[in-house]
């Protein structure tokens, strides 16, 4: 538990307004709180996954203890909460959601669970199909169809409906999604079904697909809306008890959900629309990352966050987090614009083994929290990513969270060189460094994963590193990638709960639309942006948004005639509202070239239209910086020196004496010239040899490569 | 000089990372850069790394079909050229009767050197959209040549030293059909350039002497991995045998596929010596496609993490003798050869089962397949539509686990997909009426086989034709150790007037008039072990979900329901479990 800016006088808090992120994870809920004065203040508490509102307001109780505010006081000025929450990314994983039923065309019931008869291990046998969100017993059909031009072939029956009815009623049912095809050509028989069903089971959570995701492509839609209800009734619970919690203690601010698209929504919103909240834990990072880009003047960056098991990247494009429709949670498919984030399994906890061609393999099994690393000494015996970062220096054993646990560096390395370095005839020291180079490659290897795959150099990104180990690792991994630089912000610990501060709310819209770009009519094109619009203005104008904060943000999928995957194509609310489809055509051959390294234009070859898009952005009220007030630091970089100790230098193969500097007094600018290493409480910076790092910046510390970047880094603004 | 350089043991395990992570991106490459759906949205491709004497360093296939069939034309190339091979040469490849495996299946070849020193070679083949020949395609059931199939394209150098070789490249292309594929090959090259400047620069990093003796470290540890594997297989000789029907040409033809697998400490031979005659038309393999065969089925039995490179197969010995129907002698046609691999994977499980009872498979759903050619009622255009959706039956279960439910022809082994059923009604006239899992189509068994599925469209658009080629429609796959076979694979098309007709399984049918429904069953998997040992909860489970009826139960597993229920009447049960 730290302050950046510690001893906020009773008399400041007065006349203070407070923003507070709250981003529940597995271990700890972190808390990043700014006042609008400029004041931060960092907090973790521990998680409590049996319910997670628990944590939520002992961490809000325990800040107002640390700020010596009494708590009435404190709530009253906190005018925003901004919630990331795992409730759903949970309910998802350990198959806890509610029981839920599908109501689909008759000829089509397996749809959900066939997948499209994918295999994603192709030589592996004994790779199970996932489990289905609602089992076969509970997915019922009914003989109703619209064909593929949006004509009634055969009406709904509603005596059907009864039939099913009397069924979810017997089998207990809390859930139903309700999905027909071609139902995004003519919604009129699911709505029907939908509105029938409500009627009849009022208790129930009824959803349509064409209230979760109105476009092409069955598959998808089915499962995306069978998402949406199987976890629709978690996420309307806890909701209800954490209003009804803040209500207890006279919470009389707005509170904000975060969505996995990287905007906030209103509660209100959130409960009808449960799917949006699927990955709102990490969705938060790439959105910080964007604001530290622009602040240093990059337009693009990828943002890393190493954790205890599990390592994330994504993208920041052109100031905006790249999102997409092609996401996948647990191989569940969701077809709602998501944030792009590539997860593999590396962190803090991922254990080293030998395969049995003798080769170090690091992950994906993770220790986790317990028992832990060996170090850890709570009966952990495999040797994890902290134990080799503890054997390397890069940790300092007594100052492991500030000192609040202490490691067991003597084990860790006695049990490493047992378990791994003698089967590969290396001591500890030399099996720990090939555990770090081993575990860098792995995660190199997710960066370029999320770069290369999606049309990106990441030569060309600046890498943004959250999580408290992800700074020991980030050098190396961006001399793999050629990346010149590296950013630690002071907020790396918490990074969610800051970048949930600047999150926008943000709605998406779709409709189908397919034809030939050339058949397209004028009326109809605008007619379904006119659609979208008043869906949009009247949800954020209901989430207390003026008309002058809103943004529009339209994008239309296109492709070739003859392709099978539509590109997604940002155009200008100008270019829509003027009908100017020359441009449109051109834009979309560029970005065509860009991604794709061809366009067909020359060819003449025929565009064919398959979605319109629409983003509503209802700008909100944001902290001017992350950073907080400066404060008196260190005076000189000598000040900030602890002392020197022994740590890896990847670059040399060797140990090296390394200065150690106090990071949390390092705030005016200073040059620390690589091998050296920066302590803060919760986060480690270990710059290596081929680099230099500025302190100072914008709250942050650059790390820079000085043979990629000799000139050394520019201070922009 | 190379036993100078001290193997780091670590630097071992990154340059697999390092291989694995060029092939990767060069796949990537060229799923984005591709126009044929073929490869960028099935993905008909593989991509690999070379060393300087053709040895594998890493591949990548998305189908696992093309598992071996890039090493062969490498080795081929670097016998072809000697030393005539230049920095800057491109070379392209399909021919069948030197080591291609399909005719449609074009490679590209380019050479890596560092310091003017030859020290890889990165490559890759994608199954092209046409290759010239009799029919657009490549596909013809009436070919018994292989000119009458495709363009025979032998090594030949498309760029020297960095020049393309124009009259070269029009006399290729002048042969073949559609535009886009010179551009999908310009797809592939790029895609090679792009593994070259990768592999340059890791050699350049850590130096060519370092760079070859831990690439030859990686190839013995992987070979160690599959050594362990092997040797964990008892010694001896095993036999197993699976049969073709119906060469396209003669009625009632059926030709066996007879494997002989020697495993002799920590080597395995698979011998087809005894294996029919190459027939007279185009149901005949290649070489390198029926090794792909055997490849991929030997993959499924051991540990699915060893890496893809030359170690892994250096323990492995291939014989398939020229003439028989797995390898075809020149000039016979071969199209039909890639569908030749789940016989061969049949035959494989069968003889390993005694020796690897944990490690195989019952049998896998045979591929029967559907083409649709037509117009377009809507709009008048022309369509051509391959039914995955309907081809795609269930794999057969093995020791602990059912089979994967439609999961399609071991070839492919999930790799290629389902449309979706709203695009499809757009891109094509016909309404779907249905696809679902069929009832009581796992073959029985204590892990039941995959589900099949059974597919009704109702066709539009008048006068379309249906190209039907595979298999499956004449003998149940099968059970294994007490477990049962599944059903038949068959098509039928019922006319507007009533008429039905069933098709041969390598078939043509023309001016089929709109409103006839075509209905297909893709079977399920083999069961595997006794189906009275099933676990009864899985019994219920697939009762209650309606994938087993009561009577299948009943009568194959032993579990008798109260009456209109899903409670178990145990009394019952006991008895008939016990008989």
């Amino acid at each position: 538990m730290s302050f950046i800016h510690q001893n906020l006088s009773e008399n400041e808090h007065i006349i203070m307004k407070y923003k507070l992120g709250i981003d529940v994870g597995g271990t700890f809920t972190d808390f990043f709180l700014i006042g609008d004065d400029g004041t931060a203040l960092i907090h973790k508490t521990l998680s409590t996954p049996e319910d997670s509102s628990i944590g939520f307001i002992t961490g809000i109780k325990e800040i107002a203890e640390k700020l010596h505010f009494n708590l009435p006081d404190f709530i009253k000025d906190i005018d925003t909460i901004v919630h990331g929450t795992t409730v759903a990314t949970n309910a998802l994983l350990t198959m806890n959601g509610a029981k839920t039923a599908l109501i689909t065309t008759k000829g089509f019931r397996d749809a959900l669970e066939m997948r499209r008869g994918i295999r994603e291990e192709r030589y592996n046998n004994h790779y199970r199909n996932v489990k289905p969100l609602v089992p076969r017993h509970l997915r019922y059909t009914i003989d109703e169809r619209i064909d593929a031009e949006g004509n009634a072939l055969k009406a709904v029956d509603t005596k059907e409906l009864d039939v099913i009815i009397l069924k979810l009623k017997q089998e207990d049912v809390k859930a139903v999604a309700v999905c027909f095809m071609n139902s995004y050509l003519n919604a009129e028989h699911e709505k029907q079904a939908t509105e029938y069903l409500r009627r009849a089971l009022p208790t129930l959570f009824v959803c349509g697909s064409y209230e979760v995701l109105p476009s092409v492509r069955f598959y998808e839609r089915v499962s995306t809306t069978c998402i949406n209800a199987y976890i629709g009734v978690v996420i309307d619970k806890y909701l209800e008890a954490l209003l009804e919690k803040l209500h207890g203690i006279n919470f009389t601010g707005k509170l904000m959900i975060m969505q996995s698209n990287g905007g906030v929504v209103t509660p209100e919103v959130a409960r009808k629309i449960a799917a949006v909240t699927v990955l709102s834990g990490p969705a938060a990072a790439p959105i910080a990352g964007a604001y530290y880009a622009e602040l240093l003047g990059f337009d693009n960056c990828i943002t890393m966050d190493m954790g205890g098991t599990s390592f994330d990247a994504s993208l920041v494009v052109n100031h905006q987090c790249v999102t997409s429709t092609d996401g996948n949670i647990d191989r569940h498919r969701i077809a709602l614009p998501t944030l792009d984030i590539v997860t593999i399994g590396a962190g803090g906890g991922s254990i080293g083994w030998i395969d049995s061609g003798d080769l170090l393999q690091m992950g994906p099994q993770s220790a986790g929290s317990l028992p832990g690393p060996i170090s850890y000494d709570r009966g952990g015996f495999f040797p994890a990513c902290t134990d080799a970062d503890l054997i390397l220096g890069y940790l300092d054993p007594n100052f492991f969270a500030g000192g609040k646990y202490i490691l067991n560096k003597e084990k860790a390395a006695r049990l490493t060189e047992e378990f791994l370095g003698q089967p590969l005839g290396l001591d500890a020291i030399q099996t720990a460094a090939g555990m770090y180079r081993v575990i860098n490659m792995n995660m190199a290897q997710g960066v370029r994963q999320v770069s290369v795959e999606r049309g990106y150099d990441p030569r060309e990104f600046l890498m943004i590193c959250a999580g408290g180990a992800g700074s020991i690792h980030a050098g190396e991994i961006c001399r793999e990638l050629e990346i010149p630089m590296f950013v630690v912000p002071d907020v790396a610990s918490i990074f969610c709960a800051a970048g949930m501060l600047l999150g926008d709310l943000k709605h998406d819209y779709v409709r189908s639309y397919m034809t030939r770009f050339s058949k397209l009519t004028k009326d109809k094109f605008l007619a379904l942006y006119a659609e979208m619009k008043l869906e949009a203005d009247a949800t954020l104008m209901e989430e207390g948004i003026t008309k002058d904060k809103i943004e529009y943000l339209p994008s239309i999928d296109l492709r070739y005639m003859g392709q099978f995957h539509e590109v997604p194509l940002e155009v200008s609310m100008n270019d829509i509202l003027q009908f100017n489809t020359d441009s449109i055509a051109e834009t979309f051959h560029a970005e065509h070239n860009r991604k794709y390294g061809y366009e067909l234009k020359h060819e003449g070859t025929e565009l064919e239209i398959i979605n319109v898009r629409l983003r509503a952005v209802g700008v909100t009220e944001k902290p001017v910086s992350l950073s907080g007030k400066k404060k008196q630091g260190a005076a000189t970089l000598e000040e900030a020196l602890k002392c020197h100790r022994p740590a890896y230098v990847p670059e040399n193969d060797a140990m090296q004496e390394v200065p150690v500097y106090d990071g949390d007094i390092l705030f005016d600018n200073f040059t620390i010239e690589g091998p050296a290493l920066i302590e803060q409480i919760n986060t480690t910076v270990f710059i290596g040899a081929s680099y230099n790092c500025e302190t100072g910046v914008g709250g942050a510390f650059i790390v820079y490569n000085k043979f990629l970047m000799p000139n050394g880094f520019e201070k922009k603004k | 000089m190379m036993s100078e350089i001290k193997i780091d043991s670590i630097l071992v395990s990154i340059f697999e990372r390092a291989f694995r992570s060029i092939t990767d991106e060069m796949s990537i490459s060229l799923t984005k850069t591709t126009r044929s759906p073929i490869l960028c949205e099935a993905k008909d491709f593989v991509t690999g790394l070379y060393d300087a004497e053709g040895n594998m360093l890493e591949q990548t296939e998305n189908l696992p079909i093309l598992s071996f069939s890039l090493g062969p034309v490498c080795r081929v190339i670097i016998k072809q050229y000697g030393e005539n091979i230049f920095p800057g040469d491109v070379i392209i490849h399909n021919d069948v009767f030197s080591m291609g495996n399909q005719n449609n299946d074009v490679a590209i070849f380019k050479p890596i050197f560092f310091e003017e020193k030859l020290v890889g070679w990165s490559a890759a083949k994608g199954h092209q959209a046409d290759i010239g020949g009799a029919v657009q395609g490549g596909y013809n059931p009436n070919a018994t040549e292989v000119w009458q199939e495709a363009l025979r394209i032998p090594a030949v150098k498309i760029y020297e030293k960095g020049v393309l070789r124009q009259d070269v490249w029009n006399l290729i292309f002048a042969n073949i059909r559609l535009t886009m594929v010179p551009e999908d090959i310009k797809a592939q090259i790029g895609a090679c350039s792009l593994g070259e400047r990768r592999l340059i620069a890791l050699v350049k990093k850590y130096g060519f002497p370092c760079f070859e003796a831990h690439k030859n470290e990686l190839f013995r540890s992987t070979e160690k991995m599959m050594r362990a594997e092997i040797s964990s297989v008892p010694n001896g000789t095993y036999y197993g045998s699976s049969k073709v029907y119906y060469d396209g040409k003669h009625i009632g033809s059926e030709f066996e596929i007879k494997a002989k697998i020697i495993v002799e400490d920590e080597d395995v031979t698979f011998d087809f010596s005894e294996t029919s005659p190459q027939t007279n038309g185009f149901v005949n393999g290649t070489y390198t496609s029926s090794c792909s065969a055997i490849t991929l089925t030997f993959l499924q039995m051991v540990n699915p993490e060893i890496p893809h490179n030359e170690g892994m197969i250096k323990p492995l010995t291939y014989i398939v003798p020229e003439g028989s129907i797995l390898n075809a002698s020149y000039p016979k046609a071969t199209t039909f050869g890639n569908h030749l691999c789940p016989q061969i994977a049949d035959s494989i499980f069968k003889a390993l089962g005694p020796a690897m009872p944990g490690r195989v498979t019952a049998g896998w759903n045979h591929l029967l397949c559907a083409l649709f050619t037509g117009k377009h009622s809507r709009n008048e255009e022309k369509y051509v539509d391959i039914c995955f959706m309907g081809l795609k039956g269930g794999s057969g279960a093995l020791e602990g686990d059912d089979g994967y439910d439609h999961i399609g022809m071991i070839d492919a082994s999930g790799g290629l997909l389902d449309q979706d059923y709203e695009m499809y009604e757009q891109q094509t006239p016909h309404l779907i009426l249905k696809h679902e899992y069929l009832c009581d189509s796992g073959g029985v068994g204590r892990w039941r086989g995959g589900l099949g599925v059974e597919t009704i469209i109702q066709m539009g658009g008048d006068n379309a034709t249906m190209v039907v080629f595979g298999d499956g429609d004449v003998e149940p796959n099968y059970g294994l150790f007490g477990g049962k076979g599944s059903l038949l694979n068959s098509i039928t098309l019922t006319y507007p007037d009533g008429k039905v007709h069933t098709p041969m399984s390598k078939d043509l049918i023309e001016g089929i008039p709109s409103n006839t429904i075509f209905k297909q069953i893709a079977s399920g998997g083999g069961g595997f072990g006794e189906p009275e040992e099933r676990d009864v909860a899985s019994v219920v489970a697939d009762v209650q979900n309606e994938v087993v009826t009561k009577e299948q139960a009943r009568q194959e597993y032993g579990v008798v329901f109260k009456n209109e229920s899903f409670e178990i009447d145990k009394i019952a049960t006991e008895k008939f479990r016990d008989l």
